[in-house]
């Protein structure tokens, strides 16, 4: 038996992703503690949060990537443990790695990930020629992904993330490492996203790219919710005209060298 | 200009690239576990061989007790006589274990199947021979597809004959009176032992080795390339790509199968092709049969690949795992070396490899042209394999994939 859509009252429309006590072990060691999250539909979500603060076992979660431990999550009102196959359907990736195999070409690359959500052959290669051109790529749409610079192989990886139109889109640090031009070009294009009518949740350690483009953020630490607001809402809320001031009040000037619970091992003998 | 080398510097290099060793628990256990793995098995391949001592009487062998047939077609005194104490001899030396049985062809059918490792055949007219102080001959058919074990049977039977043989000498020799005329022959060597070739042509070792080469080929190609793949896709990333489109993780594993089976296949022929081209082996079977075994035997083992990557933290240790299973793999499965050979409980080991099953249905098909009903047996065993690998590695990968 099919599981049905799970209906939330009025508030379906309203939020593309809900979670309650939302919470994520491993071992011993909380990664997500009763986490409670409401983005709404069609805006841009800015999730910050230091090094190890549980930002992207949240989004694998989210993501049907990874089971929680306890709580719910429904995004676009489908469960992501009971209706995984749904919510999979409904969203898009883009990771902090790369998901693109270096030795097929960028079309290639299209066509094969096109092909695992059922998109007909020769509307996804319509498709993928449109947003190689949207992402300038068309001249290189021949070329092994592999001799791609940085730049190229993130705009390529935002367009095969968008490629079956998901309504939510994950983007997990999709600046992190490009140049000016790069960052302002993936900068412009979640914009294009947004208004399209994509909800957006994005993942960055920019505080200024969270500011230009989220309408909310939610600042996580420990694993725990701090803060949520719109980036004014917050720096009005603290005083600041600086969201990294902002973030730093709520988070602590420390360095997160050991915040990961993964770190498990010792080293066992000598120092190099 | 040349630059000077700088030890201190090699030296940290070897340092760090040991102490990352050290430092996966995992790939260490396997990597200290790989050598003692294998000289305990080279220890038991090649077990002590008691000598031989042709004053006693006494034949040494490697492969005790193993299982062969007499087939008795001369009813005659002497014949009773000599197949009772080829029968005792085998025993008492522990050489074979000898059923008898009624014809030729039902021995020679349990010959195929794998039940016997040789056939004894007392031909019509042997008591009337050795009774007229005639030499008389034994046939013999031996496993072919076995080279190794082929030869030890028949050297070992030969052997056993010669000690009747030599023993019937004496006595003659003994019992002769003066002016008694006796064969020269006879007296040299009254039973000689002659072979009933099971397959037609002259067969070259490679006739043997080849089939074994291609299941290798095919099983360990398709372990490592499954384990390779998955965990490869898991470190570059691509991995998340496709467990968050809406597909089954079944049909990831489907796929990365398929792709291996087909690499495994070309891989395989090629073998095979080579063989035939620059060695002589010829093929006797069906390539439809031999593509099916090829097939099964490649299904048989991926899933043992797949609990290999969900079970190991990276590409290193998977292939360490890999590794460690194919490589004694090899030797105990009777490929490289006759299953008999090994002890007891190293046998059953082999034998719980399907590997052992694919060479086996391999050998049968292609050298002795045997049909789809007559490997059933090793179709039914590789079958089974399958089933039970992908009912654990199905649920591990799901599990492995979202922790």
């Amino acid at each position: 038996m099919s599981l049905q859509r799970q209906e939330l009252g009025s508030e379906l429309s309203r939020y593309a992703i809900e979670t309650h006590d939302l919470t994520k072990n491993f071992g011993s060691f909380t990664a997500v503690d009763h986490v409670d999250l409401s983005v709404r539909r069609g805006e841009i979500y800015g999730f910050l949060g230091p090094n190890g603060a549980g930002k992207t076992t949240v989004i694998r979660m989210l993501c049907t990537l990874l089971s929680p431990t306890a709580g719910s999550a429904s995004v676009d009102g489908y469960d992501v443990v009971r209706q995984a196959n749904d919510v999979r359907k409904r969203i898009g990736l883009v990771s902090e790695k790369l998901i693109m195999y270096p030795r097929l070409s960028a079309l290639e690359n299209l066509m094969f990930f096109g092909r695992l959500y059922g998109i007909e052959r020769n509307a996804l290669r319509k498709k993928s020629e449109e947003l190689l051109e949207m992402v300038k790529l068309t001249p290189f749409k021949d070329k092994l992904v592999g001799g791609f610079s940085s730049g190229m192989r993130q705009r390529i990886n935002v367009i095969r993330a968008i490629l079956h139109d998901p309504e939510i889109l994950f983007l997990d640090e999709p600046t992190t490492a490009l140049d000016p031009q790069s960052t302002r070009f993936v900068r412009d294009l979640v914009r294009q996203l947004k208004e399209r009518g994509s909800t957006i949740v994005l993942t960055t350690h920019i505080m200024e790219e969270a500011d230009e483009l989220s309408d909310r953020v939610c600042i996580i630490d420990h694993g725990k919710v701090m803060a949520v607001d719109s980036p004014q809402g917050l720096k009005d809320k603290h005083n600041s005209n600086s969201l990294l001031e902002v973030f730093l009040e709520l988070t602590g000037r420390e360095l997160r060298d050991s915040a990961n619970g993964r770190i498990s091992m010792r080293a066992p003998m000598g120092r190099m | 200009m040349t630059e000077k080398i700088t030890w201190e510097v090699a030296l940290d290099i070897a340092r760090r690239d040991l102490l990352d060793l050290w430092r996966s628990k995992m790939l260490l256990f396997f990597f200290i576990l790989f050598p003692i793995l294998l000289m305990s098995m080279f220890g038991y391949i090649y077990p002590p061989v008691p000598k031989s001592n042709t004053n006693t009487g006494n034949i040494g062998t490697a492969f005790p007790n193993l299982p062969v047939s007499l087939v008795q077609m001369d009813s005659g005194e002497t014949a009773n006589l000599i197949a009772a104490q080829f029968i005792q001899i085998s025993q008492q030396q522990g050489l074979f274990t000898v059923t008898e049985t009624a014809s030729y062809q039902s021995a020679r059918s349990q010959l195929v199947e794998g039940k016997l490792k040789g056939i004894i055949i007392i031909p019509q007219g042997f008591s009337d021979a050795l009774t007229a102080g005639q030499p008389a001959t034994v046939q013999v058919t031996v496993d072919e597809t076995n080279p190794t074990t082929a030869a030890v049977v028949q050297s070992e039977i030969s052997a056993v004959f010669s000690i009747i043989g030599s023993s019937m000498s004496t006595q003659t020799i003994h019992n002769m009176d003066p002016g008694d005329v006796v064969n020269p022959a006879f007296v040299i060597q009254p039973i000689s032992v002659t072979q009933i070739p099971l397959i037609s042509g002259v067969a070259s070792s490679f006739q043997f080795l080849a089939p074994g080469f291609m299941a290798l080929t095919v099983i360990t190609g398709s372990l490592q390339g499954v384990a390779t793949a998955i965990s490869r896709e898991k470190e570059q990333g691509t991995m998340d790509g496709l467990l968050v489109a809406p597909i089954p993780h079944r049909s990831i594993i489907l796929g990365k199968v398929a792709a291996q089976t087909v690499r495994g296949l070309i891989q395989g022929f090629l073998i095979l092709g080579l063989s035939m081209v620059l060695f002589g082996v010829q093929i006797y079977g069906s390539p439809i049969i031999m593509f099916i075994v090829m097939v099964l035997g490649t299904a048989s083992f991926v899933g043992v690949g797949i609990i290999m990557t969900a079970v190991a933290p990276d590409q290193e240790t998977a292939q360490m795992m890999t590794v460690l299973l194919q490589f004694p793999m090899m030797f105990i499965s009777g490929i490289l070396f006759p299953i008999d050979q090994l002890p007891g409980w190293m046998q059953y080991v082999g034998k719980a490899m399907p590997l052992y099953y694919a060479a086996d249905a391999l050998r049968k098909v292609i050298i002795l042209n045997a049909s789809l009903a007559a490997i059933m047996p090793d179709v039914l065993i590789l079958i089974a394999y399958t089933f039970l690998t992908m009912t654990i590695a199905i649920p591990l990968f799901d599990k492995a994939m979202r922790r």
